[in-house]
């Protein structure tokens, strides 16, 4: 664990401890029944948790331009891991202090590219969320920490969220790694909300190809009777505004409908485009100085059966994914990098830089128009929720099967399984990375 | 023999009318005190649709022969609920966030809320909806059919029907006490007119309302209309008005 992040345990329950000691020590000299009542509303305020996850993991990487013999990822074929989440919050007063410290073993095993049969330990001691938070008034409420801002109805993905990308729903075992922000919340009515946030440092956010920028956001959020809405106007430091939202309708006590998107002027993302080099081909942010309207919009709903399970529904426009001609010029790019990724000389660099650059260009996907439909059961007999998830890419054919199984056994344990099996050609989105992956595991929670 | 079976028919009808004119008369002046709608609020009242509430609900479920139990704490103040699950461990650190028609379920390790439907069912017999405050005054036309009797207590019965599709029930038969002003039994209907479940309320708690002591709901048992032994009970405990701050349903703030 790292001494920042000791230091930051310490400094959210120093003041629980030292309050507690302080409570304790001046029992006999201030009224009794005072202490006491500091020292109840303390234990009451205090609240734990604790759960342990092992699982193992096997995965099928798929032989695509994009990781050539699997070179490029080394992703491992199999991996266990072992994980201990404890999580810690005071509430005491006008303060609200947590922390979420985590230990994670892990074992991985290579079955394929460079790293072929070699087997790995690793451990890793880390907090990935903390967050210290003071009410100023009965509505102002200012707080630091790291924290997994999601918000949004959809379940594919948050467009209108400027700070994550993943939001979370692929794989509800694995935790979204926490950001550092600031933020200052301030509720003028019950049904609006203002907000200010700021992200301060990448936290344990990993940015692979791109530095981390500081961005600021401020959000508008609007609770009615019967449906809310919340719009996000954001700032990323050297970068565009952007404005995003989302909102939903509770149209029958069965039926959902929902929207989410973002428009900004141009786009950071990378596009495929002819250049002197080797490939004659690089990728570049056409669109960065364009001055028009790139969006990205989801519309969605769900609906309750009276037996049960809800079945639900989204659409999704990207409109700065790529066209056929660009997916195509992408495509042959991504080939000829992986053509070179073997040779010696300039063109290796060049080879690598452009398969980060394919691998990660800016874009939540790759193409212009998905379908997801999702069927989910939760607590069947009380034990038993199933989520089945098929994510549809409309333009090059190839989709995501998401499977989620969750069973409990007993009041502390869960089983687990969590399948993706992807379909679609090499030279396609969905094909790209993996053919599949399985996850299986238990988790007790005390 | 023909004119004294005439004779007592006739009887039977005179004391028939004057039963029924009498009970028309003792009903009309009650109602003229008090309209449906205020009778329904007074109801509402004891069951969470207060200013500011938080309780604790111990489910216990039998489904199918199978047992399970819950408990959750609950906060409500006026048409918004917060239910904290407390145990068993399994579900330990769930919320369900319930403003007015709007509902939420944040589980722990996932920190994306998940928008859900009021139809989805919490455990058993019972619907997310059944563990938040009431608002059957809001959202049902109500009409009186007729007094009847629960356990030996005189009741009006009402016959509600939704404003609209928003509502968990389309059509509730609903027994509120003529002396408490509680209400101490329901028949849940689908939109299709279906029952599907009926339940029964008991209020052995008391909260404090402008100084005076008011019955709180302490106990739900809810009875599959199908399978009678498929049976849902909610004890309430711990019940205490408090104030209730706005930040308490608050997305931005309750997710941590």
């Amino acid at each position: 664990m790292r001494i920042r992040d000791l230091f930051i345990i310490w400094l959210l329950f120093w003041p629980t401890v030292s309050m507690a000691q302080e409570s304790s020590s001046v029992m006999e000299k201030v009224d009794k029944t005072e202490s006491t009542h500091v020292w109840d509303e303390l234990s009451e305020g205090l609240e734990y948790s604790l759960r342990f996850l092992t699982f193992g993991t096997c995965r099928k990487v798929a032989d695509s331009s994009q990781n050539p013999n699997n070179d490029f990822f080394q992703i491992s074929r199999y991996s266990t891991d072992l994980e201990i989440r404890p999580d810690l919050r005071l509430t005491f007063r006008r303060l609200d202090l947590s922390a979420k410290p985590r230990m994670n073993l892990e074992w991985n095993a290579w079955k394929d590219g460079v790293k072929e049969g070699d087997t790995d330990w690793d451990d890793d001691w880390f907090v990935n969320e903390w967050l210290a938070r003071i009410q100023g008034t009965e509505n102002l409420f200012v707080s630091y920490g790291r924290e997994n801002l999601q918000w949004g109805p959809s379940y594919l993905f948050s467009p209108s969220n400027p700070f994550f990308g993943d939001n979370g729903r692929s794989n509800p075992k694995q935790e979204v790694p926490g950001m550092d922000f600031a933020r200052l919340v301030w509720l003028p009515v019950i049904s609006w909300t203002i907000s200010l946030i700021a992200s301060m440092d990448e936290g344990r956010q990993e940015f692979f190809y791109y530095e981390f920028e500081k961005t600021y956001a401020l959000k508008l959020d609007y609770s009615g009777q019967e449906a809310y809405a919340s719009m996000i106007l954001s700032h990323q430091e050297g970068d565009r505004n952007r404005l995003g939202a989302f909102g939903g309708w509770t149209a029958t006590d069965a039926l959902l409908l929902y929207g989410e998107g973002t428009i900004s002027k141009g786009t950071n993302a990378l596009y495929p485009e002819m250049a002197n080099n080797p490939f004659e081909a690089s990728m570049d942010a056409v669109y960065d100085k364009d001055s028009s309207l790139k969006g990205t919009f989801l519309a969605g709903g769900s609906y309750t059966l009276e037996a049960g399970p809800t079945l639900t529904m989204e659409y999704v426009y990207n409109g700065s994914g790529y066209s056929d001609g660009e997916a195509e010029a992408y495509y042959r790019l991504r080939q000829e990098a992986s053509d070179a990724y073997y040779l010696a000389g300039p063109i290796k660099s060049l080879s690598q830089l452009t398969l980060s650059q394919t691998a990660d260009p800016r874009l939540r996907f790759l193409r212009r128009n998905y379908i997801m439909f999702q069927y989910n059961h939760n607590d069947i007999w009380d034990v038993l929720n199933l989520t089945f998830r098929w994510t549809q890419n409309i333009d090059d054919s190839s989709g995501q099967f998401i499977s989620i199984v969750e069973c409990f056994v007993g009041d502390h344990t869960q089983l687990f399984s969590i399948g993706s099996v992807n379909s679609g050609a090499l030279d396609s989105e969905f094909g790209s990375i993996l053919n599949y992956q399985w996850m299986i595991g238990l988790e007790y929670a005390f | 023999m023909n004119i004294k079976f005439q004779a007592s028919g006739f009887k039977c009808t005179v004391l028939c009318v004057i039963l029924f004119s009498s009970l028309l008369f003792y009903i009309k002046p009650v109602l003229a005190e008090i309209s449906p709608k205020e009778i329904l609020s007074k109801a509402d009242e004891a069951r969470g649709n207060v200013e500011g509430v938080e309780w604790e609900i111990k489910i216990e479920s039998i489904e199918n022969g199978r047992t399970q139990k819950r408990t959750l704490k609950i906060t409500a103040r006026d048409f918004n609920s917060l239910a904290e699950f407390l145990s068993p461990p399994k579900v330990k650190g769930r919320k369900l966030l319930m403003i007015d028609r709007n509902m939420w379920f944040i589980k722990p390790g996932l920190r994306k809320p998940v928008p859900i439907s009021p139809r989805q069912k919490l455990m058993g017999g019972a619907s997310n909806g059944d563990i938040a405050s009431t608002n059957y005054a809001g959202d049902y036309d109500a009409t009186l059919v007729s007094e009847d009797r629960v356990n030996g207590e005189r009741c009006f019965l009402f016959n509600l029907v939704a404003h609209n599709t928003k509502v968990t029930y389309g059509r509730i038969r609903y027994w509120i006490s003529k002396e408490r002003r509680i209400g101490v039994k329901a028949e849940f209907f689908t939109v299709s007119g279906k029952m599907f479940k009926s339940a029964t309320f008991e209020y052995e708690n008391n909260i404090l309302m402008q100084g005076k002591p008011k019955p709180f709901v302490s106990k739900m048992v809810i009875t599959d209309a199908v399978v009678k032994s498929n049976v849902t009970t909610m004890n309430y405990s711990k019940v205490r008005i408090k104030k209730i701050p706005d930040s308490t349903f608050n997305l931005n703030l309750l997710v941590r």
